[in-house]
């Protein structure tokens, strides 16, 4: 749980690749970390309230070009000490930062944290407090929905699997301690080290995997959604390099997505394709690649909902979407589409009408969505306005992978322990401290589920 | 940990309720069981005038299943009882038949003292020290219900008028008034005794059940539920043939639970072994035979058993895969043929009960002394209590021991401390005292009953504690001394006695710090999981001249192994202190928290939990759900500020 008296960090720039990024730290080990991190931090000796220092970022690999902003507690936001790190905007450079940070002992910090650490330190007045509240509440919110996400990245299955081997194997040690060697199967600690061995093994395996996934993360996404026959697919095709997609008149064609590079200003963010909605539930793999477009728009940056305008019923979806949206009107060159008026967009960021057969309209629709990416900058759309669930997403990716690290490192410390002869207890509460790490993923077990587990196991009792 | 610690704000507080007006009586007790004789005495040594009520004042300190106190989990709550000056661990000590440490092997956080007690002279113990007590009145009365009237409720939310519990009422007609009651009536609320398709009302063998009261509660609309425990066949000495037996004999240096016991006397009485034997084929086969007869089978007992102590039947059933299970063959007492038969707890009906016995090897001519019975009985749901063991919504009532739902003597006594010292402290108008999770056993076992309502009647595991390594049982007197003394619960005999303890450790452990062996310091040494301080300390005079007991050495010992963990824990409690005692106001409405999941909200609304880190603890409350009510609470403090 977020309390004070840790040292709190996170990216505090857009998504995406921008001019510059920023990483925003809070709290005691903040003057610490930045000395680690940065040869300036001898600069902040003097303990100055503010100060503006030009240096380089030591990410561990490499080293960084590096404006440090410093403000000293209580004279900053949150009334700790808290560094700002201006980086380059490279999305995974400022990613390696990130994890240096993490490493040398900083938690990644819970949505709206800083600004409810600014609030209790009675930085902010009530009027704004509900602000906070509203924050809070949405990140609830978006945490139940990021579950789509980590349901169909895959992690969610691996940490399941990973949390019952840790409940397994703390089931077999608990009852080693709580019962009396008279009483109950005994489970020798070499069997125990043994399991342990492969959790750690699944550890890292789970770890590696979910690296890989935040380097794809740390593109911008930007995915397909539409109505079956919409020509979602033909759009993916006319806007990436080499289309792949299969495209076919029948409903329900794609059922994998589909990914692909698209040239936007300079930067190529990742194009998906996702499955055609309203097919799903019909057959078990229509249903699981809905679940799979799901989860694709929970970690879009940004979707583009393509409408068929020849359809006079074409409709909004009315999604409960997870992530900024432009609505597409295609097939506006068909003989049907010029009778039609435009809809309402109902909370969309824009409406652009195209033709991805004909290519009319691409070039404004490139435009719109650099713009709202924050790629380029472009008259009366809302700059900025980008990246929630992507962002989220990423944000959830460095915490998991802090707590993947934190579990595996507390196995092994415990494994080295047993390896010299310490006693069942202590290796219980390296045992503990693995899990209550995995647990910050999946939520938290109680000892109850421990005994549930026991009693299920053993015959216990006299 | 730091002895001299103080108490956080959320550990001494507040009560719910405003102060009771004066009564002939401060607290009346109901109930002569192990909660109840320590609610008594801790209430009377902190100078309450109290009236014990029982139905037999020769009963007091009864045993009524198995003839042992202490055990993994339990051992370590003795001992905080008895830091806290309670009963039980002295009278262990002196009526104990066979005293054992378990868990020797597994580490020190987990030993635990456990012995054999003689049962007659256990009870005629606690009868003598409760006779001898200064402030405690025992009277033989059967209580059929409550004095309640109306009072204030001003204090709590809903209406501003509500019931008062401001005494009780006897079945000769009288009315005992007192400015607190606590019930400590065990498993005796509409309790009914069964032994296969016999039922006979009752909590204990030869035993009414209370009537009555069942009806006050329920008028006052407290919510509770049924659960059933059970006891083995008491077989007699004479008819066991031991000598085909595996001996179980005591620890060869035997340790008493209480540093308040001599060491030159002890152990007082005569020591004697257990026995162990085991069922088989032929047991299980009668008993599945038999199965339908078996009152938990056949439908007759709606109540839950508990899962670490279930009935020979359900290991048979349940286990199907298992050919034997292990029986211990306890005595219970020096002057007494009964032998307890530990780990055959059943309700089958008698003559199966001597059947499956006599397939056991050893007990192939046993003849019962008493059949084993199941007891069902009601227990009031303990989520609607407070911290100090008092109900939320009823003043003047407090409940202690296995009718908030627990198991077991050491269970029940802890609560009686816990009630009986608060329900003085809120007489006398002084401020309450919960100990936390990090602090003792005693914390875990109040806190997860006022947050969780058991399912199964609720024993201590040491898995229950996060803080295990902070709650080592010869750790009690240095986590609960100084503070049981300041509340005027200990004596300043034995605080002084603690404080000559803890300082011979200081001085020892100071000269492991400086002297050295080899280049490495003694503490350093000690670190290493297999150097063992008694033979290290041989080789060095300056600690061989400190004379230092063997169990402060063992202390010692742990304290210097366990440093880095210990630190690491207290790092723990530390991150989470701020939350712990961020208390949440006693009208706050959790309904009216907008953002809150409705799962969380109906939960806390429920539950009411009374700090920011018992919400944290709640089941199913994830960290945005605090961080909500913590921004909440800091709004309201200052609103209220402003």
């Amino acid at each position: 749980m977020a309390d004070s008296g840790e040292t709190i960090v996170a990216i505090a720039s857009p998504a995406g690749a921008g001019r510059r990024g920023v990483l925003r730290l809070s709290g005691p080990a903040a003057l610490e970390l930045t000395r680690q991190v940065t040869q300036v931090g001898s600069a902040l000796d003097g303990r100055p309230r503010r100060g503006v220092y030009r240096g380089r970022f030591d990410d561990g690999g490499g080293s960084q070009p590096l404006l440090l902003l410093w403000m000293n507690g209580p004279h900053s936001f949150t009334r700790e000490d808290v560094a700002e790190f201006h980086l380059c905007g490279s999305p995974p450079l400022l990613e390696r930062a990130l994890r240096r940070l993490l490493e040398l002992g900083a938690r990644p910090a819970l949505r709206g944290e800083f600004t409810r650490r600014a609030f209790e330190s009675g930085r902010i007045d009530l009027t704004r407090a509900e602000g906070v509240l509203a924050l809070i509440g949405a990140q609830n919110e978006a945490e139940r929905r990021s579950a789509a996400a980590l349901l169909f990245g895959g992690l969610e299955e691996r940490v399941l699997a990973l949390r019952a081997g840790f409940m397994e194997l703390r089931s077999l040690c608990e009852a080693s301690l709580d019962f009396d060697e008279y009483d109950t199967a005994h489970v020798s600690l070499t069997e125990l080290e043994q399991r342990a061995r492969g959790l750690v093994r699944a550890c890292l395996e789970a770890r590696g995997w979910e690296e890989r996934r935040s380097a794809a993360l740390a593109e911008l996404r930007v995915v397909l959604v539409g109505a079956p026959n919409s020509g979602k697919s033909s759009l993916f095709n006319a806007l990436v390099e080499e289309g792949s997609a299969i495209v076919s008149g029948s409903a329900g064609t794609t059922r994998d997505v589909l990914e692909g590079r698209w040239l936007l200003a300079g930067t190529g963010v990742l194009l998906c394709d996702t499955a055609g909605l309203a097919e799903g539930g019909r057959d078990t793999v229509a249903a699981a690649a809905q679940l799979q477009a799901a989860g694709f728009r929970a970690g879009a940056d940004l979707c583009l909902e393509v409408l068929d305008r020849s359809a006079p019923e074409a409709s909004l979806s009315h999604l409960d979407l997870a992530a900024p949206t432009i609505l597409v009107w295609n097939k506006c060159d068909l003989a049907a589409a010029q009778a039609s008026a435009p809809q309402d967009g109902g909370g969309c960021l824009a409406q652009v009408s195209l033709s991805a057969r004909s290519g009319a309209g691409l070039l404004e629709l490139a435009e719109i969505v650099a713009a709202a990416l924050g790629l380029a900058p472009r008259e009366g759309t809302c700059e900025g306005a980008s990246a929630c669930a992507g962002r989220l997403e990423r944000e959830l990716s460095a915490r998991h992978r802090a707590a993947l690290q934190a579990t595996s490192e507390a196995l092994e410390e415990g494994l080295r322990g047993a390896r010299e002869g310490s006693t069942l207890d202590l290796f219980a509460e390296h045992l503990r401290r693995a899990t209550d790490a995995l647990d910050s993923i999946s939520g938290h077990s109680t000892p109850e589920d421990l005994l549930d587990r026991v009693f299920g196991a053993f015959c216990i009792g006299k | 940990m730091s002895s001299s610690e103080p108490l956080d704000p959320a550990q001494r507080g507040d009560h719910t309720h405003p102060r009771p007006q004066a009564e002939a009586s401060d607290l009346i007790v109901v109930g002569g069981g192990h909660a109840g004789v320590e609610a008594a005495l801790a209430a009377a040594r902190l100078g309450s005038q109290v009236k014990l009520l029982t139905l037999a004042s020769g009963l007091l300190g009864e045993m009524s299943c198995n003839p042992a106190i202490g055990g993994l989990g339990k051992g370590q709550m003795v001992k905080e009882l008895d830091a806290l000056g309670g009963l039980m661990g002295v009278v262990a000590d002196a009526t104990g038949i066979q005293f054992r440490t378990l868990g020797t092997r597994k580490g020190a956080a987990v030993h635990a003292p456990r012995c054999q007690s003689d049962r007659h002279r256990y009870r005629e113990a606690v009868v003598a020290a409760v006779a001898a007590a200064a402030g405690v009145e025992v009277i033989e009365a059967s209580v059929i219900g409550l004095v309640i009237e109306e009072g204030s409720h001003a204090h709590l939310a809903g209406a501003e008028r509500g019931p008062w519990v401001r005494g009780v009422r006897l079945a000769d007609g009288s009315v005992l008034r007192a400015s607190a009651v606590l019930l400590t009536c065990g498993t005796f609320l509409r309790a009914v005794m069964h032994t296969g398709e016999v039922q006979a009302a009752g909590g204990r063998a030869g035993e009414p059940a209370a009537s009555g009261l069942d009806g006050d509660l329920a008028r006052l609309g407290l919510s509770q539920g049924r659960l059933k425990t059970g006891t083995p066949p008491r077989l007699a000495a004479g008819s066991i043939a031991f000598d085909e037996l595996d001996e179980q004999p005591g620890d060869s240096d035997p340790q008493p639970f209480s540093w308040r016991t001599p060491r030159a006397s002890f152990p007082k009485l005569e020591q004697r072994s257990c026995h162990i034997t085991w069922t088989n084929p032929r047991t299980h086969a009668i008993i599945t035979e038999n199965i339908h007869r078996a009152p938990m089978y056949a439908g007759r007992i709606q109540g839950v058993g508990p899962r670490y102590c279930p009935s020979v039947e359900d290991k048979v059933m349940r286990f199907a895969d298992r050919d034997r299970h292990q029986l211990f063959l306890e005595p219970e007492g020096l002057d007494t043929d009964w032998i307890y038969a530990n780990g055959v707890s059943t309700s089958l009906p008698a003559e199966v009960q001597d059947a499956f016995l006599r397939t056991i090897p050893g007990l192939s001519r046993a003849r019962c002394l008493r059949h084993g019975y199941a007891v069902e009985y009601d227990f009031v749901r303990p989520s609607q209590l407070d911290g100090h063991l008092a109900l939320r919504s009823v003043p003047g009532l407090f409940l202690a021991g296995q009718i908030n739902g627990t198991s077991g003597y050491e269970e029940a006594a802890v609560q009686g401390l816990v009630a009986g010292a608060n329900a003085a402290l809120w007489v006398q108008d002084r401020a309450s005292f919960v100990l936390a999770r990090h602090q003792a056993y005693i914390g875990v076992l109040v806190d997860d009953l006022v947050l969780t309502d058991p399912s199964e009647p609720y024993r201590m595991f040491t898995s229950r504690a996060e803080y295990r390594l902070l709650l080592r049982h010869d750790t009690a007197d240095r986590r609960l001394t100084p503070l049981g003394h300041e509340l005027g619960l200990v004596s300043s005999e034995q605080y002084e006695a603690y404080r000559q303890r803890e300082g011979a450790v200081l001085a020892a452990r100071s000269l492991c710090d400086t002297q050295r062996l080899g280049g490495k310091s003694l503490t350093q040494l000690l670190r290493r999981p297999e150097v063992k301080a008694f033979e290290l300390f041989a080789g060095i005079p300056a600690l061989l001249a400190l004379d230092l007991d063997p169990a402060l050495m063992a202390v010692l010992e742990a304290d210097i192994k366990y440093a880095g963990y210990i630190e690491n824990q207290l790092e723990d409690v530390a991150r989470l202190r701020r939350q712990e005692s961020t208390l949440i106001p006693s009208g706050f409405d959790f309904a009216a928290i907008s953002g809150l999941a409705t799962e969380a909200r109906e939960r806390l609304h429920a539950l009411r939990p009374r700090s920011l880190g018992a919400v944290a603890r709640v089941e199913g409350i994830r960290p945005p759900d605090v961080a909500l009510l913590a921004v909440h609470l800091a709004r309201q403090r200052r609103t209220a500020g402003d």
